[in-house]
């Protein structure tokens, strides 16, 4: 068994440290690219959503290196993710790839003892103690909430940093570094590591940056490609960033998901705009954007793939928000067809927009 | 001292020199042809033998090709074109609450509260409506540019074109053509029906209030001012230097900037004189295989972009 996965932001560090643990054989696929993205498009149905053309460009070059099982997470959430597992194991065997998915899915939805049977294919390839499988886990946990807030730290103080570019040089140096470690134990000491470097940059107080909330679709905020980089180009600007979704966030979110006590912020403020779940993260959305509001934020941005119809919704209720209250929201629909030109003027005149906002203090009579 | 502004578009690139009072002193359209370069060079011929380096005070630069006409002049500003044009459009009159900017490829809505830009839009999935598909259809009817709003403004009654969408809006054009209706009817109807697609796409859910500009090249079509006054039901102020506002924001943004800096990094008109060259290469350095494009002058590389790391990028304090 020689396992993979697709890629999701900083998914891949969790894995190569879970598999490394448990001493299974593994293939990180290539870095989502333009290739992938090409491969993935061209076997897929042209309406087809964004992440799942890049996930299956991911499958492509992972066969390409000898991965014959795939681990994906699933969704029984009413939107098209809940059908990747189904339609992509369709597409690779049509196309004469014979893999084995594992998807992993929510408790709720599958309940417990079917999500340890899955879980437990995984493990029984692996020699070590149930014990140590377990650790490994949990350090895997670790490992994805460490890089995770590393990263998330980085992108904040961006704004606030005295030499310009100095926390995007050590954040992607982490990240890195971080590629060529072996097992967790080494890993999480190279970003505990860059987390103490994090909090001795140089910074000053006195600036007061504009602050952007990314939110919108769990994927194309989380996978920096599909979003075209865009937290990379908001540090180029000196822009302080926060995105709540995160693959910690995800796994905490499944975790709690059962007990009805996850994102309980989140809903409290998403509920006097959009009080049900209608599938993916639309709820999410909404109440990120108020908590974005009520954190003292500048604005936000949301971004989903083209056709996503959850963000369709919170799209069309996005307004009502930015009107009440006085918020700017930037809503970046992505997809393969996306031109980078376009994308960047809107971003930097939202950037513009703000900055003007904020000097002109009578604009928000 | 006088302040240049720059603006490479799609279809024209257009240079203006401000004087101390914010005034035009010069301005050049010239066609990009898809040869950025070549354009930007050529209008520094003609200016070269009219100013001195040491009498422009600041350069600024806007449109698609912001970057490489940066890199190019040494631009104290480089900003995106809804600044640009808002900047310019707030200095000509500070009363302007809605501006419509029509250009080559794109058409924008900036929406101006107590004098900043509070919201805006830009198409996102259709040309249709835009300067190239207007230049395209008065080319197949044989009709100069400049005429073509007269004729709209001629005809009596008007023809219903489907413009969602640029091809379709084309075919049905020439099926109109083929039921005999007239040229002025049916350029009255193609400009009806892309105001309409600008309304639904671009302008959807903003509010547009008085004082209106419509800006850009496609400001020069009466027709299209005609019909945006019918359906907006307001009167729609066309600036004087309308397809010059993007190069005089620029300009102005420019201006502000030295003004705190202290000191410009234009690099002078013989820039027109060099031999410039541009060439594109995929970065091996990692598994991103960025697309790096290297701008050289006389053989020495002046700027390389592309690339997300800022390994060529960097190299270079430009």
């Amino acid at each position: 068994m020689k396992i993979t996965f697709p890629h999701m932001g900083n998914v891949h560090f969790a894995a190569k440290a879970l598999f490394e643990d448990l001493e299974i054989d593994y293939v990180v696929p290539p870095f989502s690219s333009k290739a992938s993205l090409e491969i993935g498009s061209f076997h897929s149905a042209e309406e087809m959503c964004l992440p799942f053309k890049i996930m299956i460009g991911n499958y492509m070059h992972a066969i390409e290196e000898g991965a014959d099982t795939v681990i994906i997470t699933g969704s029984c959430g009413p939107c098209r993710f809940g059908e990747y597992c189904e339609l992509q194991m369709n597409l690779l065997n049509k196309l004469g790839h014979k893999l084995d998915f594992i998807v992993v899915d929510s408790p709720g939805d599958i309940g417990v003892k079917e999500l340890f049977a899955r879980l437990g294919k995984i493990s029984s390839s692996s020699s070590i103690s149930k014990l140590n499988k377990i650790r490994a886990l949990h350090q895997a946990t670790k490992v994805v909430r460490l890089i995770d807030g590393v990263e998330a730290k980085a992108r904040y103080l961006a704004g606030f940093e005295k030499n310009k570019g100095e926390c995007k040089k050590l954040l992607n140096e982490c990240k890195q570094e971080a590629q060529n470690c072996k097992k967790s134990q080494s890993m999480l000491a190279l970003m505990n590591g860059y987390m103490d470097k994090l909090d001795n940059v140089a910074l000053d107080n006195d600036k007061n940056p504009i602050k952007i909330a990314i939110i919108g679709e769990i994927y194309t905020v989380i996978e920096p490609f599909s979003n075209l980089y865009i937290e990379d180009k908001l540090m180029d600007y000196g822009v302080s960033t926060k995105r709540t979704l995160s693959p910690s966030w995800w796994l905490k979110n499944l975790v709690l998901s059962p007990t009805n006590l996850n994102q309980l912020d989140l809903k409290r403020k998403a509920k006097e705009y959009l009080p049900l779940m209608i599938g993916g993260h639309a709820r999410e959305c909404i109440g990120e954007a108020v908590l974005a509001h009520d954190e003292g934020f500048d604005g936000a941005i949301q971004i989903f793939p083209m056709g996503c119809m959850p963000e369709i919704v919170s799209k069309a209720i996005l307004p009502k928000i930015s009107k009440d209250k006085d918020f700017p929201i930037l809503t970046l629909v992505v997809d393969e067809m996306t031109g980078e030109a376009g994308y960047v003027t809107r971003i930097e005149a939202f950037v513009d927009l703000l900055e003007r906002r904020k000097d002109n203090v009578l604009s928000r009579c | 001292m006088y302040y240049l502004g720059v603006d490479v578009g799609s279809v024209s690139t257009d240079l203006v020199i401000l004087d101390q009072d914010k005034q035009v002193k010069e301005k050049l359209y010239l066609r990009t042809k898809g040869k950025p370069i070549a354009a930007i060079q050529e209008g520094f011929r003609v200016l070269m033998n009219k100013y001195e380096k040491a009498e422009i005070a600041a350069v600024g630069t806007t449109g698609s090709g912001r970057q490489i006409a940066s890199t190019l002049v040494g631009a104290d500003a480089v900003k995106n074109e809804i600044t640009a044009h808002a900047v310019a459009a707030l200095d000509a009159d500070d009363e302007v609450r809605t501006i419509i900017e029509i250009g080559g490829q794109d058409s924008k809505i900036i929406v101006i509260k107590n004098g900043i830009v509070t919201d805006f839009a830009m198409n996102t999935v259709c040309a249709a409506g835009t300067g190239s598909f207007l230049d395209r259809q008065a080319e197949r009817l044989e009709i100069p540019i400049e005429e073509f709003g007269d004729y709209a403004l001629q005809a009596k009654t008007t023809v219903r074109i489907a413009g969602r969408c640029a091809v379709f809006a084309e075919s049905d054009m020439i099926h109109k053509q083929q039921m005999g209706y007239n040229e002025g009817e049916i350029i009255r109807g193609l400009c009806e029906a892309l105001v309409r697609n600008y309304l639904n796409n671009v302008g959807k859910g903003k509010e547009i209030q008085s004082k209106v500009f419509f800006q850009g090249g496609v400001a020069a079509n009466k027709g299209m001012k005609a019909a945006f006054e019918e359906a907006l039901g307001i009167t729609v102020a066309i600036p004087e230097h309308y397809n010059m506002m993007g190069a005089i924001g620029a300009a102005l943004i420019a201006k502000d900037k030295v003004e705190k800096t202290g000191s410009t990094n234009f690099k002078g008109f013989d820039l027109a004189e060099s031999v410039f060259s541009a060439n594109s290469f995929e970065c091996q350095g990692c598994s991103n295989n960025c697309e790096v494009v290297k701008i050289q002058e006389n053989e020495i590389v002046i700027g390389c972009f592309g690339d997300r790391c800022g390994k060529w990028s960097n190299k270079l304090a430009v």
